[in-house]
């Protein structure tokens, strides 16, 4: 007898929603958390009379209420739908390019067709096209292209995924310029790429088109209390369904036995054994230090060596003494840079230099929970690597953070002039501070680059122990919606496994 | 099935693979990220620091600077203004309490924590009295956002002093001389009388030896004689001193109910709350006295705590839960002690909690029964989750 059916390790996204899924199937599971609350990114603290999220920018994947979408429905299997309440983002986005553009999309698949067709009236009907291209490589992607994948035939996947099959694996550079002639308006329509940390020439097609359309057709949403009320709700389920959690307690070691998981231990030395673990810990963590064997994982750190270390952050979160119209702000979510030039914007992403691109999330727009009345709370943020941080001083760190925070300022009052007058709190956020909060080399926060190489129909799964599972951003896209599906998949696959055993027994 | 992948349909899948093929050539295993990591953030962030104390510096009557070095290595970096959490044991208490560190970010060979002993206080009593060089203690690495922002606090800095809130002062204060920075500062440090003023001689010698410091001494309780400014510092005192206040930044940090008084003086000026950054410094004196505590209930209130799974105890409604906690030898993580840093939180299965202004609440938190243990007040029997 085990002292649970399965443990699972972090409670971030992947996590929480793995546990939930595996105790209300049936499984007495432990969650471990090193940290002192429920969320890994997805979480928000408070300064003053402000509380900051910390990393959710724009909910995708949810579907309105008529018309639920598939994170809509992964929620009400986990019980948290009715325990949070969603906000609607009725802009995508804006994307600001002084001198060159200034324009906002909003959050319809028609809005944003009838919005570019104005501005590029010549390009009015391979806009169309385009956006019809993202539906249905959507489409595909989720729903045709798994089931040819099982059918094992080729022509299958070609008859049915014809749209993956010609563009799903190209790069979002290559689709865009098969479309369009202006630059501005692919960089417009590219403007999400930042959500992927590749630019445009790297990322796979269906990633970005994807993107694209779920927050156009589904709508982007903000959670009331940032995501650390759906983290919150997502352990209530857990709880509610007779979970244990123990917060504060890091695990330290994976036990095995045989080749297959046994145990886990604690960092407080506590054993518990089990037969299923799910890792919400990096893969690189959970072969290279939690793993008691490490030899196990031979053949998946053979297969790091294919990956690059993913992109971090640098973000300032602020509460401003003002509203959002002050500062002219209609839509939450405001690309700002001095270029159009995403490969540009994202070499900068390598270094200290002056960024040339960034996102300003003012989450008042849509949220007016998190400050108080006539004030605001926006994160500016630009992608930046872990890397540079390695060459600073501890003793340089601090100066270091406050001189890139002014580079960064500078940048977003080039279309928000003097909002750092309105500074009432602030903090910063380095990859640094990425890596603290989420464990992860360089901070990362998506995963590995998500490049076409990544791509999860280019990629094999590699699964080295039984009863091993990771969940989370380091074995699929990173995001929120894609590590709460990620979370919920893997319970499945482990309750499916576990009934067929039970009903062979 | 053996030969072709049927992903070979897909444009772009086999040069996808055979990018793969390339990258493994010079890719690596990351087999050192997961101790590269760990020592990146304990250079910089580490959860406990083991400390020893190199030498007792008797300030005033009551009041001792505790020198702790590491025999570890060298210390963290920290803000000047930051503190760390004390971690001691009292009466067989395990408990803590968050000290400012006074000395200057420059000098990494140790932390110097001045520690002010309060007449009914539980541990400054056991520093003050009690501790001796080379005795071991533990702390957390230093934390907290009470320090000079350079985004946004600018040029023209106030400090309201009471006490051992001198302490983070003295830190700024050494910190802008260090590093020379274009800031005038101007500490306004209230004592009860003159042989209570902490770091006398040394802010002395630092207005002597620099232009950008002005410190002001105010006594509350002068002994016969005393010439200089006495009273409070209140609105009329702090107008005097720092008029035009418009574009200062002020730090407050004291005693309870100085920061409580100093507040509102500084309201009274005209000074916008933006301005005003008070450092937190405990949990209520009179919790019974703050908005929403029931009148119903007495501070002398027996309650009984459950501890789900693991114990229950008596405790009364009016002494903090994380307080309650550690008597009866259950541990928290905790840091600041005031209701800031949330390291303390704790779910309410049941019953009801009284969480004052200080329980910096998380609004998901407030819905789904969290709690900061260090500001909360059990106000019936409660069941938690530790």
């Amino acid at each position: 007898m085990k002292d649970f059916d399965a443990i699972v390790i972090g409670a971030g996204n992947g996590g929480l929603s793995a546990a939930v899924a595996l105790q209300r199937g049936g499984m007495q599971t432990l969650l471990l958390e090193r940290h002192n609350i429920p969320g890994g990114c997805a979480t928000s603290f408070v300064r003053g009379d402000y509380e900051f999220e910390v990393a959710l920018h724009q909910l995708s994947g949810l579907g309105t209420e008529k018309q639920p979408a598939v994170l809509r429905h992964v929620f009400d299997s986990l019980g948290v739908t009715d325990k949070v309440t969603f906000i609607e983002e009725h802009h995508l986005y804006r994307y600001a390019v002084p001198g060159v553009i200034d324009i906002t999309l909003p959050a319809s698949v028609s809005g944003i067709v009838q919005t570019l067709s104005t501005e590029f009236p010549e390009e009015a009907d391979a806009i169309q096209k385009f956006m019809d291209l993202c539906e249905v490589i959507t489409l595909e992607t989720y729903m045709a292209l798994p089931n040819a994948r099982r059918s094992g035939d080729p022509d299958v996947l070609k008859r049915n995924c014809r749209n993956f099959v010609k563009y799903g694996l190209k790069s979002t550079q290559d689709v865009m310029d098969e479309f369009f002639i202006s630059p501005v308006l692919k960089a417009v329509l590219g403007g999400y790429w930042g959500y992927a940390g590749q630019p445009l020439d790297r990322l796979p097609f269906s990633d970005l088109g994807v993107m694209l359309y779920a927050y156009a057709a589904m709508k982007p949403w903000h959670i009331e209390g940032g995501s650390q009320a759906l983290s919150n709700a997502l352990l209530e389920s857990f709880l509610e369904a007779g979970g244990d959690v123990r917060f504060n307690c890091g695990a330290e070691k994976i036990l095995t036995e045989g080749g297959g998981v046994s145990a886990v231990r604690t960092e407080h030395g506590d054993v518990f054994t089990c037969n299923q673990v799910v890792s919400n810990a990096s893969s690189v963590l959970t072969y290279n230090q939690l793993l008691d064997r490490p030899e196990l994982a031979k053949n998946a750190r053979e297969d790091f060596k294919s990956r690059r270390m993913g992109v971090s952050g640098f973000v300032l979160y602020m509460g401003l003494d003002c509203t959002p119209e002050d500062l002219g702000l209609e839509a939450a979510t405001n690309f700002i840079a001095t270029t159009i030039d995403d490969k540009q914007q994202y070499a900068r992403s390598k270094g200290f230099e002056d960024p040339l691109g960034c996102l300003f999330t003012c989450y008042t727009v849509g949220d007016k929970t998190m400050a108080p009345q006539g004030k605001s709370v926006a994160a500016l943020m630009c992608l930046q690597y872990g890397e540079p941080w390695d060459s600073i001083a501890p003793e340089e760190y601090a100066a270091t953070k406050f001189a890139y925070a002014e580079k960064l300022i500078a940048l977003a009052e080039n279309v928000i002039p003097n909002f750092r007058q309105h500074i009432e709190e602030i903090e910063i956020g380095t990859p640094v501070t990425m890596m603290r909060y989420l464990n992860t080399p360089g901070g990362a926060i998506y995963g590995f680059d998500q490049t076409i190489a990544e791509h999860g129909a280019v990629r094999d799964r590699v699964r080295p122990v039984d009863g091993l599972h990771l969940a989370g951003s380091w074995t699929g896209m990173g995001g929120f919606q894609p590590t709460y599906q990620a979370g919920a998949a893997v319970a499945a696959s482990i309750l499916r496994k576990q009934n067929t055993k039970g009903n062979a027994a | 099935m053996t030969g072709m992948d049927i992903r070979s349909v897909i444009d772009g899948f086999d040069a996808a693979r055979s990018r793969i093929e390339d990258m493994v050539q010079d890719g690596q295993d990351f087999a050192d990220v997961p101790a590269k990591v760990a020592g990146r953030i304990n250079a910089l962030h580490p959860k406990r620091l083991n400390l020893v104390v190199s030498d007792v510096i008797v300030e005033t009557a009551t009041t001792r600077t505790l020198r702790l070095t590491s025999p570890d290595g060298g210390l963290p970096p920290f803000l000047a203004g930051q503190y760390v959490n004390l971690f001691v044991t009292v009466d067989g208490v395990n408990t803590s309490r968050p000290y400012a560190i006074s000395s200057a970010p420059q000098d990494r060979g140790h932390y110097d924590l001045t520690v002010r002993k309060i007449g009914q206080g539980f541990v400054s009593p056991y520093l003050v009295d009690q501790i001796q060089p080379g005795a071991h203690l533990t702390s957390t690495g230093p934390m907290g956002s009470f320090y000079v922002n350079p985004i946004h606090h600018g040029r023209d800095l106030v400090f309201l002093a009471g006490g051992s809130g001198v302490a983070p002062a003295i830190s700024m204060i050494r910190d802008i001389a260090a590093r020379q920075l274009p800031v005038r500062f101007h500490l306004i440090y209230g004592s009860r009388r003159s042989d209570d003023v902490i770091f006398d001689a040394a802010l002395r010698d630092l207005e002597d030896q620099h232009d950008f410091l002005t410190v002001t001494r105010v006594m509350s309780e002068p002994e016969a004689g005393y010439k200089d400014r006495t009273g409070f510092i209140d609105a009329a005192l702090i107008s005097d001193l720092c008029t035009p206040l418009d574009r200062k930044t002020v730090y407050l940090c004291g005693p309870p109910a100085m920061n409580t008084f100093c507040g509102a003086e500084l309201r009274k000026t005209g000074m916008p709350d933006k301005r005003v950054h008070i450092e937190a410094n405990g949990p209520p004196v009179a919790p019974q006295l703050r908005e929403g505590w029931p009148d119903t209930t007495s501070v002398d209130q027996s309650v009984t705590v459950t501890v789900s799974g693991r114990g229950s105890f008596q405790t009364t409604a009016g002494e903090p839960l994380l307080n309650a906690l550690e008597r009866n030898g259950y541990e928290a993580e905790n840091a600041c002690r005031s209701g800031e840093c949330s390291l303390c939180r704790v779910k309410v299965l049941s019953g009801e909690v009284f969480s004052p202004s200080e329980a910096k609440l998380r609004q998901s938190d407030r819905r789904f029964g969290w709690v900061h243990s260090c500001v909360a007040y059990p106000l019936s029997d409660i069941e938690i989750l530790l």
